[in-house]
């Protein structure tokens, strides 16, 4: 791959157009806003790989940094509607996102905005994760019949429990075991898999939400 | 703690591994239990439609049966009455006074237990429209209209507070089965008192009718009833979920009890 593109933004591209075609005539502003979070996320990784390729780990580490308050808002606002049809899920959500912004908060005071929050990104990747499961319990109380192979909130979240709950286990190892020589490109290829995992599930899910506004109208 | 890469790579990649089958069975689990409550629904759907059809049944026997009573209490019971009229008035002698005005009183009685009879066929029809105003004051209705007769010394308990509601099919099959015990002991008990509870206690509706009738063995006339009867009293009472216990000795009278949950 060139200096731009990598496997990793070529997924997160293809999932972009997906989500496009899929949510442009969503009738939900949560699900459409998808679209503006995915094109945030491209942006994002083209950019690090940019600042990669010219050895600017600073302004990198920056870029993500912000890109962890887009990340944990617009998976926040989009769970929080799934929640929502089950439960009453604000008190748990807000909890979770007051949480996540004091972190945040505690850990640019203490490096600077050039280091990467990284206990903010595990505590928010095991939030995700809870809240997923938290929805798989709903579902399962819940007596009404759901068809789960077109139902978009359902594969939806099954990406992002897949993608955090991979993630949260290799974010733990690599914070405690250090590793000599190639880990980078090691790390880098396990997250590869967790992301094109995570982004087949969440095209599905745009595609689902597809099928779903058109055989109802 | 320091790991060579290898080791370090093969256990990233096997924890990750366990970790991602994890979700993996969940979501396997979720999807199986999601089609067995598709199963479920459908069962009990086809069970909802299986109980209709069974109360439908038992509405068609039971219209079939009254039509059968109104027909034989008109031909035996009514007609006879009326011919037995006719033929006392067409005897009237009107040069005989005495006989005469004798005759006449006799069809006045007969026409006068020929209304009374009609007016029990009647009732018989009434009972949908008098289900729709409740149990309790349907069974109370019918009971008034008993105690005019002036031949039963009545008494009615009733401990339900408020009207509790029923589904309207369900109450109108337990108030038949209140309708069926009431005529049996009319027909055949020779009772003078006849006593009805209705209570409401641990979520069942029990309806206990008495009498001090003649009684009979349970037994034999469980084993020697054909269609309408004792045997249609339990298979009703099962039909709407309760259970029908029927007491009853020769020269010591009869119990009969409904017991539906709620």
């Amino acid at each position: 791959m060139n200096a731009y593109l990598s496997i990793n933004i070529l997924v997160e591209l293809i999932c972009f157009i997906i989500a496009c075609i899929c949510l442009s005539g969503d009738k939900s502003t949560t699900w459409k806003s998808w679209i503006v979070y995915l094109l945030i996320t491209c942006t994002t990784e083209i950019t690090g790989k940019i600042l990669r390729h010219a050895h600017d780990t600073h302004l990198n580490e920056f870029i993500y940094n912000i890109y962890i308050l887009f990340e944990a808002g617009f998976t926040t606002a989009l769970l929080s509607k799934i929640l929502c049809p089950y439960t009453n899920a604000k008190p748990v959500i807000y909890g979770g996102l007051s949480l996540l912004i004091l972190l945040y908060i505690i850990e640019i005071v203490q490096h600077g905005v050039y280091v990467f929050n990284n206990m903010t990104t595990t505590v928010m990747s095991v939030l995700f994760v809870l809240y997923g499961l938290y929805y798989y319990y709903l579902l399962l109380k819940d007596e009404r019949y759901i068809k789960l192979k077109r139902h978009a909130p359902f594969w939806w979240v099954t990406g992002i429990v897949f993608f955090y709950f991979g993630s949260t286990v290799s974010n733990l190892i690599f914070s405690i075991i250090v590793v000599e020589d190639n880990s980078d490109t090691f790390r880098y290829n396990i997250y590869l898999s967790l992301n094109i995992l995570l982004y087949s599930f969440l095209s599905y899910s745009f595609l689902c939400r597809y099928l779903q506004r058109t055989s109802s109208s | 703690m320091q790991v060579s890469t290898k080791d370090f790579q093969l256990l990233i990649i096997l924890v990750t591994l366990i970790f991602l089958i994890a979700p993996l069975f969940l979501v396997i689990y979720i999807n199986l239990y999601n089609s067995r409550k598709k199963r479920h629904i459908d069962e009990k759907a086809v069970m909802k439609e299986d109980f209709e059809a069974e109360i439908l049944q038992a509405q068609m026997e039971i219209r079939e049966q009254t039509m059968q009573t109104i027909g034989s209490d008109l031909h035996d019971n009514i007609g006879q009455l009326l011919s037995l009229t006719n033929l006392t008035l067409k005897s009237v002698e009107l040069n005989d006074r005495d006989k005469s005005q004798q005759k006449i009183d006799t069809a006045i009685g007969l026409t006068s237990r020929s209304i009374q009879e009609l007016r029990s066929l009647g009732k018989l029809f009434q009972g949908e429209q008098l289900i729709s105003k409740g149990l309790s004051i349907a069974i109370n209705h019918e009971l008034e209209w008993l105690n005019r007769l002036e031949k039963y010394q009545i008494n009615y308990n009733n401990d339900v507070a408020g009207n509790l509601q029923l589904s309207a099919d369900k109450e109108l099959i337990l108030f038949r089965l209140f309708q069926e015990t009431l005529n049996n002991i009319i027909k055949h008990a020779e009772a003078t008192s006849i006593s009805v509870f209705l209570d409401y206690a641990a979520d069942n509706l029990t309806l206990t009718i008495e009498d001090n009738g003649v009684g009979f063995n349970t037994t034999v006339v469980q084993k020697a009833s054909a269609g309408m009867g004792l045997q249609n009293i339990h298979k009703r009472a099962n039909l709407i979920g309760g259970e029908a216990t029927i007491d009853s000795r020769s020269g010591l009278g009869t119990i009969v009890q409904i017991k539906v949950p709620y």
